[in-house]
């Protein structure tokens, strides 16, 4: 492909080739002198030019984060690797090289210019990233199928795309079949394409667009609806109620209960699961927890919210004391700077100067007085917050065990039933007049009395079971929730304070060396 | 008791159409008790409606009283109409019975006022004062509600004190076109100001008073203070009653023609009322005034309370239903007179001639278009729109002193001008003047105040921020600094700021016009920009120009209470070798509240650096072409006010010159054309009836002839028209046959060129021969018709076609 580099060994992108390239690049007047001084950092490059150097690999590039513009066109690079970091890059040269499928671009959301002009690739895919492009370049590839087009429509700021040089653009309709398909583009292999071409195209190929359409916005249709879905859902886990809102878990108990299955077919039993009333109101208490939960929900929310608000008035208020604070300090200490800068007496210049340090410690304490009031009100008001959610949780988790406990009922009462029915069948059984068309798996089951009592048994564990499954999930997951907010709120104040106190000395820090320097400063005087 | 007397009577024009639109208004005459003390007396001059209104008011004195002889007025008298100069017999009649219930009224009420019933008019004729009045609808909007109406009138209305309020004497001046009377003054506004300055004071010194009680102990006050009025109670003048019931009037009130303001009956300047009247009935009050007029119960329906001098009238009953009233407020005259029929005696029609006001006069409202009103401490001039060729329409003087000697400030307000300008405001402590204009100005001011035109002097400008670009709001200059305040821009910029040295003088006088002065330290603050850091955010910028310093100033990020800076020291780019410089780590100093490795690099100092050192060069032209832009505006200033363009709306016929032109013109094109209908419809049997003797009837024989004289006069044309074309035919056909000879016989020697001609000639010669022998056959197909149309016509003219059936 690059002649002129046949002769060279194939590369890979390494530290020395790439702090040549980042010199090479920067080498202007006197920023070049500074660059070369102090060195650049990768992650301060905004563009970077790795063009004709017969790269077979790509790597090391992870630390430029902030690249904008790579060119990497020219080389003999196989496959597309190593770009994952470089999420802020717009503008992703690959053209020359030996590429054979469109891959490692799922992560670069914001490229807009992409050219993969003369490569091996025969087919368009992998570009779902990419949703703001704007220009794609696919010249001089092997891609033979139309359909490829179809794939470009969801790219809706795409207009440049440049196809000559594939099998595709030898098909009669080329040009109007993409005229067509995609009617927001505005170049077409660099030619504008004009407003005729498009009105024909689109009366050519109207029929089969509008179906296609039409497919589409089902589809479409169908994403949001399962969009919709998934976000109720998680509505549903943050309350920790999903899936109560039906016969779910009634379900689920007789999902992996074959001897219930089993025992369902005696004369009798299928009644009792009729008209077994256990399962309307098993599904009522269901019911009954998944609201109770949904209103809980926003009960913390609303609590957390408060509790949010009134903290963040609370800083703002600190905040709005510390500036001006600040700022009447900055004033006081601008005039004495300026008085001492004036001064002529050395005796009264350190007097000022010393004025001067007490002021700043002054302000020091202030600031930090302001601080530690902050982390004082701060601390009761979140030891109040945490009485208060975790006293809403507690009461949750009883309120919904109790209503547990009456599944439970239900269950043990269905049980009793149950059992009472295969007592009889089994007597029935030992005389001899049983049904005959129940099934030899049943039938195996009234072998005695142990037998039959132990299948029952078993089938109301499992169903136990899974209403204490269900119930543990739930009071697990609501308690680590609380558990990890408080953390969260504690871990968040504390480093809100360390970010003021560092801060705070930080400027303090400044305000000390400064006067230091125009000690000296004045003294060299 | 001597008692004065008045009346105002131009206020008519007003209630009339109030009256006519159904609001009831009553003339009420009634006694001035004035709570504030009146040392002079004064007369007041009452303005009648200029030479459009020829209704005057007169003054008259009670019968025991002797009239007053005044100097003549100089009103044409012969000019005005017979009404006015004579009583007709009904009048008479209604003026014998007003004197009989007269005598009968001071018979039985001798101590009270004697009755204002029928004053002389300008002509000296005795008239009684209901006729004076005339219902009127005017087809101006202002004059259809009360507040407005009442205050055309007092514009229109100029008080003159009199000698002596008692001895009422009548002073007729000429003042150019409009007429003036004198009439006793109600001098309320200075009162009432005083009034208000007195309540101030009680109020500071004891607040917990109630207010009526603070108001009757400043009357008090007052009363001690100054000379007791001698007057008072004395007084009797006219003013206007609205009763209520129509138009949505809720409840009675007075209003003042003097000042046009409204006064609740209730109100305490109002002592009594002796007699009220309107157009339709004169009513004397029978109601006792002890407590001014508060208790007074205005249903004119009640003969105890109000004794009516005409029966035959109908009486507004206030009482009564809405049937009833409205009898009152529909008739008009026309109706008067119906409803005359069944009744004793009814007010005869009004003497006075409908008024009329030109839009010209209604614009011009005062007398001359001026009128000048004096306030305790302050003056108020007014003249009509474009009387001043400044665009001054009023003028507001306030005073230090009473005497009006020591000007405070004046408040001049301006119309129609070219440069906007509204308002000029000039302070005579301080001799600050501020101009305030309306939106349009030309460099998009909005106020400027200013105590001298000089530039670099103290002075602040304002500007409307939308219509400028750079969304400059306020520019502020003083000698030595100017500031800037910005809104809405695309940069964020809110404030800049100049401070600058004296100039240094230069000998070398070759750039006069631009020498700015040197800038000492530009100081800039900007708006959060949302869409950067707050970090990176610059939020002020200082460049000491002299120091070569730089100082940044960022904004404060939401979660810190301190913000970063930075500062730039040692600009210059060489150092004291000569060694160039390109950046020192000690050339920069950075508080940053949360460091980072980007900003620490030199690499990014200098850049942001040399960037500042671009944005230092903007600012510095910014600020100098602020500097001229400030001269710019104060000579545009300075020409606007030289010149004092006044516009004229296009809508303005009269004034703009263009439309007046335009209306002209059509005017002139609607008159042509009407000429040409006029001509169009020119009788084409006229030549020959001028041959027969005008004003006779036709005889049949003249008629036959004169068909046929016309019929073969036509003939004739028809004929003479087919013979020129014939000829021209032939002409044409002659001159193509000789060329086409020609052609022939020096075919040989022809040039192409010539030959071309020569085709080009043929052919069009011969389009020539087609066409005018198409029109001679066509000729010849109508010249029949035409002819029969014409004898049709003939035989259908109304003059002829009888006669000629007849022949026929």
């Amino acid at each position: 492909m690059n002649r002129l580099y046949d002769s060279m060994e194939p590369r890979v992108i390494d530290d020395d080739m790439l702090k040549l390239a980042v010199g090479e690049q920067s080498s202007q007047e006197e920023t070049g002198e500074l660059a070369k001084q102090e060195g650049i950092l990768f992650k301060d490059v905004l563009s970077l030019q790795l063009d004709f150097r017969n790269i077979l690999h790509i790597d090391n590039l992870w630390q430029f984060e902030n690249l904008r513009k790579l060119q990497l066109d020219n080389n003999v690079i196989e496959k597309i690797e190593g770009l994952e970091n470089l999420t802020h890059l717009v503008w992703l040269d690959l053209s020359f090289n030996n590429i054979e499928t469109i891959e490692g671009l799922d992560t670069l959301v914001n490229l807009e210019d992409l050219s993969l002009f003369n490569n091996r690739i025969s087919n368009i895919d992998s570009l779902d990233a990419l949703v703001k492009l704007q220009v794609l370049s696919l010249g001089n590839n092997q891609i033979d199928n139309m359909m490829n087009i179809i794939y470009l429509r969801q790219f809706r700021c795409l207009r440049m795309l440049s196809l000559s040089g594939n099998p595709i653009s030898e098909v009669e309709d080329y040009k109007m079949f993409i005229c067509a398909y995609l009617p927001d583009l505005v170049y077409l292999d660099f030619r504008r394409i004009d407003d005729h071409t498009k009105e024909v195209a689109e009366a050519k190929h109207h029929y089969s667009i509008e179906e296609l359409k039409h497919r589409e916005n089902l589809m479409q249709a169908r994403l949001e609806e399962e969009q919709v879905r998934r976000e109720e859902l998680e509505r549903h886990k943050t309350a920790f109620v999903e899936h109560l809102n039906g016969s779910f878990l009634f379900d689920s108990m007789y999902a992996e209960d074959s001897e219930g299955n089993k025992l369902s077919s005696l004369p009798g039993v299928s009644e009792l699961l009729e008209v077994y009333p256990s399962k309307d109101k098993f599904v009522i208490i269901c019911v009954n927890i998944f609201e109770y939960g949904l209103k809980q929900q926003e009960k913390w929310k609303t609590e957390l919210d408060t509790f949010n608000e009134c903290v963040h008035e609370a800083i703002q208020e600190n905040q709005e004391q510390g500036k001006r604070k600040i700022a009447k300090f900055k004033e006081k200490h601008l005039m004495s700077l300026s008085a001492i800068r004036e001064e002529l007496e050395m005796p009264n210049i350190e007097k000022m100067i010393l004025e001067c340090s007490t002021d700043i410690s002054e302000l020091f304490d202030a600031l930090m007085m302001l601080e530690m009031q902050l982390v004082e009100q701060l601390e009761e008001t979140i030891s109040m917050f945490e009485r208060n959610i975790v006293n809403l949780v507690g009461l949750f988790i009883e309120n919904v065990q109790s209503l547990m406990a009456q599944c439970r009922d239900l269950e043990n009462h269905h049980h009793e039933k149950l059992l009472e029915i295969s007592i009889s069948t089994l007597e029935k059984a030992v005389k001899g007049d049983l049904d005959e068309d129940l099934s030899e798996d049943v039938r195996a089951l009234f072998v005695d009395k142990d037998t039959i009592v132990n299948a029952v048994g078993a089938s109301h564990d499992i169903h136990l079971l899974k209403i204490d499954n269900r119930e543990d999930e739930l009071v697990t997951r609501i308690n680590s929730w609380c558990t990890r907010l408080v953390d969260k709120i504690h871990r968040d104040e504390i480093m809100r304070n360390r970010k003021r106190v560092k801060e705070i000395s930080l400027y303090i820090d400044h305000m000390k060396s400064e006067l230091d320097n125009l000690e000296y400063s004045d003294i060299l005087d | 008791m001597e008692v004065l007397r008045e009346k105002v009577e131009e206020e008519e024009e007003a209630e009339r159409e109030e009256a006519a639109e159904r609001a009831e208004w009553a003339r009420t005459e009634k006694m001035m008790r004035p709570v504030e003390v009146r040392k002079q007396e004064t007369t007041l001059t009452q303005e009648t409606l200029g030479e459009l209104e020829k209704q005057l008011s007169e003054i008259q004195i009670p019968v025991s009283a002797e009239l007053p002889t005044f100097a003549k007025d100089t009103i044409d008298i012969s000019a005005l109409p017979v009404s006015y100069k004579t009583n007709t017999p009904k009048e008479e009649q209604l003026l014998q019975l007003a004197d009989n219930f007269s005598r009968q009224y001071s018979h039985l009420c001798p101590d009270r006022v004697p009755l204002f019933l029928h004053p002389l008019n300008e002509c000296e004729v005795p008239k009684f004062v209901s006729t004076t009045l005339r219902p009127t609808l005017m087809p101006y909007p202002e004059l259809y509600n009360w507040d407005s109406c009442a205050q055309f009138v007092s514009d229109f209305l100029t008080m003159v004190p009199l000698p002596d309020p008692l001895k009422p004497t009548i002073k007729r001046e000429e003042k150019a076109l409009p007429k003036k009377y004198t009439i006793r003054p109600p001098r309320d506004l200075c009162s009432r100001f005083e009034q208000e300055q007195e309540m101030k004071r009680q109020q500071e010194i004891r607040a917990q008073e109630e207010k009526r009680l603070k108001e009757e102990e400043e009357r008090l006050m007052e009363a001690e203070k100054a000379n007791p009025d001698a007057l008072h109670g004395l007084r009797v003048h006219c003013w206007v009653l609205v009763l209520s019931g129509k138009r949505e009037v809720p409840e009675n009130f007075f209003i003042d023609p003097f000042t046009a303001r409204s006064y609740s009956t209730q109100d305490e300047h109002f002592l009594g009322i002796e007699s009220l009247w309107n157009h339709k009935n004169y009513w004397i009050n029978m109601q006792d005034c002890w407590n001014c007029c508060k208790d007074l119960i205005f249903d004119l329906g009640d003969p105890v309370r109000w004794e009516y001098m005409l029966l035959g009238t109908d009486k507004p009953e206030l009482s009564l239903t809405e049937d009833d009233s409205g009898i009152n407020d529909e008739d008009d005259v026309e109706n008067l007179d119906k409803e005359d029929e069944d009744k004793s005696f009814d007010m005869p029609h009004s003497w006075v001639e409908q008024i009329e006001i030109s839009p010209e006069a209604f614009e011009t409202r005062c007398p001359n278009g001026k009128k000048v009103i004096q306030y305790k401490r302050a003056k108020l001039e007014k003249w009509a729109p474009y009387l001043n060729r400044n665009g001054l329409v009023s003028r507001l003087t306030t005073y230090e002193d009473l005497e009006c000697t020591n000007i405070l400030e004046i408040k001049e307000w301006y119309q129609n001008r070219e440069d906007m300008l509204e308002l000029k405001h000039i302070n005579k402590t301080t001799d600050l003047k501020t101009d305030y204009f309306r939106p349009g100005h030309s460099q998009a001011l909005r106020v400027h105040s200013y105590k001298s035109m000089q530039p670099e002097m103290d002075r602040v400008i304002e500007f409307y921020e939308t219509a400028r670009v750079d969304g400059l709001i306020k520019r502020e200059e003083t000698p030595r600094t100017m500031t800037e305040y910005y809104q809405g821009r695309s940069d964020f910029l809110s404030y800049r700021h100049a401070d600058f040295r004296p100039r240094v003088k230069k000998l070398t006088l070759s750039s006069a016009e631009s020498n700015p002065r040197p800038i000492v330290k530009i100081t800039e603050r900007f708006f959060r920009n949302p869409a950067k850091p707050a970090e990176e955010d610059v939020a002020e910028r200082v460049f000491l120009v002299a120091e070569e310093r730089i100082q940044l100033c960022y904004h404060c990020r939401e979660d810190h209470i301190i913000a970063s800076k930075r500062e730039f020291l040692r600009l210059s780019e060489v150092d004291s070798k000569g060694n160039k410089i390109i950046m020192m780590p000690d050339m920069c100093i950075t508080f940053e509240v949360e460091p980072t490795e980007h900003t620490k690099k030199l690499l990014y100092q200098y850049e942001t650096l040399m960037h500042l050192k671009k944005e230092e060069k903007l600012s510095r032209h910014q600020v100098w072409e602020s500097e001229l832009e400030m001269l710019e505006i104060l000579k545009l200033r300075e020409e606007e006010e030289e010149v004092h363009t006044l516009t004229i709306s296009i809508y303005d016929t009269k004034r703009n010159e263009k439309s007046k032109e335009y209306r002209e013109a059509m005017e002139r094109v609607m008159q042509e054309e009407h000429l040409q209908q006029v001509e169009t419809q020119l009788d084409y049997l006229a030549p020959f009836l001028v041959q027969l003797p005008p004003g006779e009837k036709l005889t049949r024989w003249q008629a036959a002839r004169l068909k046929d004289e016309c019929l073969s006069d036509f003939k004739q044309r028809l004929i003479n028209k087919a013979n020129l074309i014939q000829a021209r035919f032939e002409k044409e056909t002659q001159e193509l046959q000789k060329k086409q000879q020609w052609y022939q016989e020096n075919q040989v020697t022809l040039t192409p060129e010539d030959e071309d001609l020569y085709l080009s000639y043929c052919s069009q010669a011969m389009f020539r021969i087609r066409i005018l022998e198409q029109r001679l056959n066509r000729h010849k197909e109508l010249a029949p018709l035409k002819y029969l149309a014409l004898e049709e016509k003939l035989h259908k003219d109304p003059r002829l076609g009888e006669l000629l059936k007849m022949f026929t």
